[in-house]
């Protein structure tokens, strides 16, 4: 990749992203209407100047809803990434530091977790709990630490060898400072750039699991229930789906420049692309 | 990642191929069709959830028993006024609690076998055995004793007069061997009725095929398919694509218009019977005071949930009778959308705003189809400017039925389909039906409803049962037990290749026995080109 | 190889033992009682004592365990709550539509991400290489969910080429596999690009090119069949997404495969057949895995030894 396009899109995907957290910060001010607020008599209403991205089968703003979907989605993506990455990296940083029958066991169960495609289990999970959208991001967790955990293991197990490693140890360095202390900081790159992929896939997740109807239940705004809402008058009314899917791309767009970006400029090296 | 050597490259060249090979085998042998491609001339019927059961003392649920009544006949039928008429028998009612019919002669079962009175007896036994737990039992309850003096005739003795015993007479026989267990198994079903079960669909359809046999001549169609097609704007795609040929009352009334306008589909609307309405469980304190489901019926607007969501396909109610029903009448009590009245209601009954938020909360159940959740927001919406919380817990059309009849509710919405016999008002509001019994899901209690039903329910004339449902139609437009919403309109869509198909008020398909499907010609994926032909 | 196969096979079968352990704790996992979760708080008494039995929840939870795993060793999943029948049978219905809907969706995956991916790395930086990136991006982003129906108003409404739903003729897998395989195919483009740059960054491939070896010539000959493990590794890990995918395209296209059964089953609250659909897509992911590691051991060796162990 040249240079040049690879710091494009960092940029890019930087200003993407940032965007997003501002309209997700700003929602109250920015939305022009209360998501929730119908007007039945302007259903399917096509977009207008009162109504810029035009009004849902319920005539409620949908410029207003997909604002107030980026909280939902962004929400969804940060507390599902923020869990599994803290559980991911602190067990995988364990396992990869003790090494032996530990990092055996943590590894099997991983792979065990990794027979469950993600999606699916997810499915299952939000099936039996309930359809919430909290019960989407414990679902979401549930298999989601496994690859920060994995990451994390061969990073420390490359890192342990490293002479300033050594070096600390043979200082008489207590081994959990070594961790925290030395190898911990060294995790954080890598981390990032597998968080934006992973913020990513939860927000696509969210939204598969809200078509299902498993996700965020009426009348919160979320940009997979809004897409599965419209649905129904995508020969009649496309500005219903149109939208919340641009939505759902640009910021799935912007996550992965970020990512890539990120990637590029940190010199991360990657088990896997994508 | 890619450490290997030049000559190993080159070795394993082959072997990759190999393994492609083998890939691309897997994919060919797998993808294989399986499902039989329906022969031509098949008309192919959306349904938006697979009918559960074709055991005819166990179809409750609409697409069970729009399946269920092609296949299988009863004694009665009811023609498109709504009246009984003779289907499998002729009958005499020699004296208030006698019943004679006389079987039609030279009908036989889809197995060959002749019908006799011996099936109809063991059908009717059957169902009213407790043992065998079918839902129909206590409609029949009226029956004291069922037997066969000869293999032509059918005597039934009742325990007390009942205006509704004839239309109980149109329960689907089975043949005798079939009655002991039950609910017999879709494919294994046996019935007089003009169709024949071909074959149980994967994912829940199902195949009949015309009974060469049947007592009025045999259809002309060459096939009926069932289909399972769950997504709303799946259905109308098939019809405009020219994969389905028929959808009954289950499409988006937005996509009428856009329909109706394709080359070669047609859009047929006619009164229905199906009255839709909110039902509340008077088990929940809050809910057995009737300020509050006065509060409610008055807080929602049907008016524009009838104009915006259904696209005035349907019509605002007054209650279950339709105004073409002999019993009804409009003289009721009406509950306009008020929400300045039904604020004052629900104050007064100690929900108002300044209530504890947990007792402003209500469950409200409905069905998974879009339109039906779509409508659960118009009332979450309604609901909550009055302060009133509304969970919409949408279920999939079975679970949502079981849960409706357990009465694991606090509201929901539910709609009664081709009512034709007042006499449900007794299985639905005396204190004595709760389920399993009858229909009173929500455990409605009202002396003064108790001795109308009763009374209405033990009279045979016809004069004197039209003032007491009167009546009762008064009494429940007061006390709501249920709120009432609209009538629905019956709303087909379909290629104008299958004529003589008329659309029943109770949304019954039995007029595909006398229909014909003139194939298109051009039998390549049938796409708006080719559809066209009519 | 047959040594690699064996070996990769025993250590499936500890892997799919920890998935049905999981699979049999999903439903003790739930918060409070399952039998409320699934009839609800006001069932009947009788309703929950029938089902509690049903369910063998009545006894003690290792006595149901040892019940659930000796039951699956005869290939018994219990019966289904909702239609009363075997949930292996039910299984034995859906697997082929399945089967035939991923494979197909790997197919259009492989078929299009391998040449796209192929030529974008012969010509890095150029408009192919973008527009590989491109496709790969909105592959990436594009939910299925919206992509199925686009697809169906496009092809079988606008064009009239192709049908709209249900599984028959082969006209009918088209739609579903181009959704099920875009995303996947996304993924692969990107994957075979990197893995072919990778290569011909290699020693040998320099070699080559010295000898005169011409650049199509290396890139037919050497660099995709060595670049084909690491594809080869990913297809497989992807194979599960594609399999979680089919819960969304089957209920898109009225497709009757597991998927649809397994969404069915929620909605129903039919534990059993949750259990035996999320079981069964499991089994098929662990075998699509070990069949790639397989695979790779095919196509080398030293690969295959390490893949055994633990996948990248």
């Amino acid at each position: 990749m040249r240079p040049p396009v690879a710091a494009l899109r960092l940029r890019l995907g930087a200003t993407i992203v940032a965007g997003l957290l501002v309209v997700a910060a700003a929602a109250a001010w920015i939305a022009p209407y209360d998501p929730t607020t119908q007007v039945l008599a302007e259903n399917l209403a096509p977009p207008t100047a009162a109504h810029l991205l035009g009004q849902d089968k319920l005539g409620r703003d949908i410029l207003a809803r997909i604002v107030y979907g980026t909280r939902v989605s962004l929400a969804v993506g940060v507390v599902t990434v923020l869990v599994s990455l803290g559980i991911g990296a602190a067990i995988g940083a364990l396992a990869g530091f003790a090494g032996g029958w530990v990092d055996e066991i943590v590894m099997r169960a991983i792979d065990v977790l990794l027979a469950f495609p993600g999606l699916l289990l997810a499915i299952a999970l939000t099936g039996i709990l309930g359809p919430s959208l909290r019960n989407v991001v414990i679902a979401l967790c549930l298999i989601g630490w496994t690859g920060y955990a994995r990451l994390a293991r061969s990073e420390v197990v490359r890192l342990r060898e490293r002479e300033f490693v050594e070096a600390a140890r043979a200082l008489g360095v207590p081994e959990r400072r070594i961790l925290v202390r030395h190898v911990a900081p060294l995790l954080a790159t890598p981390m990032l750039v597998q968080a934006t992929f992973g913020m990513a896939a939860a927000i696509v997740a969210e939204a598969s699991l809200s078509f299902l109807g498993l996700g965020a239940q009426p009348p919160t705004p979320s940009w997979g229930a809004m897409l599965n809402d419209g649905r129904a008058f995508v020969l009649v009314a496309p500005h219903l789906t149109v939208f919340p899917g641009l939505a759902i791309f640009v910021t799935v767009l912007g996550l992965t420049f970020l990512g890539d970006g990120l990637r590029d400029r940190l010199d991360v090296r990657r088990p896997t692309e994508l | 990642m890619c450490q290997r050597g030049f000559v190993i490259a080159k070795r394993r060249g082959r072997r990759a191929r190999a393994a492609l090979a083998v890939l691309l085998l897997c994919v060919l042998s797998c993808s294989r069709p399986v499902a039989p491609a329906a022969p031509p001339g098949t008309v192919v019927i959306a349904l938006e959830s697979a009918p559960t059961v074709l055991d005819p003392r166990f179809t409750t649920d609409a697409n069970s028993s729009l399946v269920s009544e092609l296949v299988s006949d009863g004694l009665t039928t009811n023609d498109a006024r709504g009246e009984t008429v003779p289907a499998l028998a002729e009958w005499r009612h020699p004296s208030p609690l006698e019943w004679q019919f006389s079987l039609r002669p030279n009908v036989r079962f889809h197995d060959r076998t002749p019908l006799t009175a011996a099936d109809v007896v063991a059908t009717y036994r059957s169902t009213l055995d407790p043992a065998l737990g079918s839902p129909k039992r206590e409609a029949l309850a009226a029956i004291a004793a069922v037997e066969a003096p000869d293999p032509k005739t059918i005597v039934f003795r009742l325990r007390e007069v009942s205006a509704s015993f004839l239309e109980s007479t149109s329960l689907g026989i089975l043949p005798a061997r079939l009655t002991a267990t039950g609910p017999v198994a879709p494919a294994a079903v046996v019935g007089t009725g003009p169709f024949r079960v071909a074959e149980p669909l994967a994912g829940g359809g199902i195949d009949l095929v015309p009974w060469a046999e049947a007592h009025d001549g045999a259809p002309r169609l060459a096939r009926v398919r069932f289909r399972v097609v769950p997504d709303g704007i799946v259905r109308a795609l098939e019809l405009a694509n020219g994969g389905v040929h028929l959808v009954q009352n289950a499409l988006d009334p937005d996509l009428l218009p856009w329909l109706a306008a394709r080359p070669g589909l047609e859009l047929l609307v006619s009164p229905g019977t199906t009255f839709q309405y909110l039902g509340m469980n008077l088990r929940d304190p809050r809910l057995a005071d009737r300020r509050v489901r006065a509060g409610i019926a008055a807080g929602i607007d049907r008016e524009a949930i009838v104009h915006h969501l259904l696209r005035d396909t349907a019509t605002p109610a007054t209650g279950l009778l339709p105004p073409s029903h002999w019993a009804y009448t409009d003289e009721v009590a009406r509950h306009p959308y008020d929400p300045a009245r039904a604020a004052a209601l629900l104050r007064e009954a100690g929900l108002g705003p300044d209530a504890d938020a947990a007792l402003r909360r209500f469950s409200y159940k409905t069905s998974t189809v879009e339109l039906r959740r779509r409508i659960a927001e118009v009332f979450q919406h309604d609901l909550e400017a009055l302060g009133l919380g509304l969970d919409i817990r949408s279920y999939e059309w079975a679970t949502f039925y079981e849960d409706i009849k357990r009465g694991n509710f606090d509201l929901y919405a539910l709609a009664w389909v081709g009512v034709r016999d007042p006499d449900i008002y007794f299985r639905m509001f005396h204190s004595t039906m709760r389920p399993p019994a009858g229909v009173n899901r929500g455990g409605y209690a009202d002396p003064a409803m108790d001795d109308l039903v009763a009374a209405a329910h033990a009279t045979e004339d016809r004069a004197e049962r039209r003032r007491l449902y009167a009546e009762v139609q008064r009494r429940a437009a007061e006390d709501l037990p249920i709120v009432p919403l609209w009538w629905a309109e019956n709303v087909v869509v379909k290629h104008r290749a299958l004529t003589g198909f008329a659309p029943a008020p109770d949304g019954s398909l039995r007029s595909l026995a006398g229909a014909r499907f003139a194939e298109p010609a051009d039998q390549a994926p049938p796409g708006p080109r080719t559809s066209g032909a009519d | 190889m047959l040594r690699l196969a064996l070996r990769r096979l025993a250590l499936a079968v500890p892997t799919m033992l920890a998935a049905a352990t999981f699979v049999f704790l999903l439903i003790h996992l739930v918060p409070g009682d399952p039998v409320d979760v699934m009839l609800g708080e006001s069932a009947a008494r009788a309703d929950r004592e029938a089902l509690r039995r049903t369910l063998g929840l009545d006894r003690p939870i290792a006595a149901q365990y040892a019940a659930f795993l000796s039951g699956l060793a005869r290939g018994d999943l219990g019966r289904s709550l909702v239609h009363g029948t075997p949930v292996a049978r039910l299984l034995a219905d859906r697997v082929p539509a399945t089967a035939e809907l991923t494979f197909a969706a790997l197919a259009v995956a492989v078929a299009l991400a391998l040449p796209l991916g192929l030529a974008a790395a012969a010509r890095p930086g150029t408009w192919i290489d973008r527009g590989s990136v491109g496709v790969a991006l909105l592959g990436v982003s594009v939910p299925s969910f919206w992509l199925g129906p686009m697809l169906v108003i496009l092809f079988a409404i606008d064009l009239g080429w192709l049908p709209v739903s249900g599984r028959g003729t082969w006209a009918h897998l088209v739609l579903p596999a181009a959704t099920l395989g875009f995303g996947m195919a996304a993924i692969l483009t990107r994957m075979t690009r990197a893995s072919v740059l990778e290569c011909l960054a290699e020693e040998y491939v320099r070699t080559a090119r010295a000898k005169g070896v011409s650049r199509a010539g290396i890139l037919a000959r050497h660099a995709l069949r060595n670049a084909l493990a690491p594809v080869v590794t990913i297809l497989g890990l992807q194979f599960g997404a594609l399999l979680a995918g089919t819960v969304i395209t089957e209920t898109i296209f009225a497709w009757p495969g597991l998927g649809r059964l397994l969404i069915d089953a929620i909605n129903q609250r039919d534990y059993p057949v949750v259990q035996g659909c999320i079981l069964a897509i499991a089994a098929g992911f662990v075998a699509a895995n070990a069949l790639a590691d397989v695979a790779n051991g095919w196509l080398d060796p030293r690969i295959g030894a390490a893949a055994a162990r633990a996948r990248p």
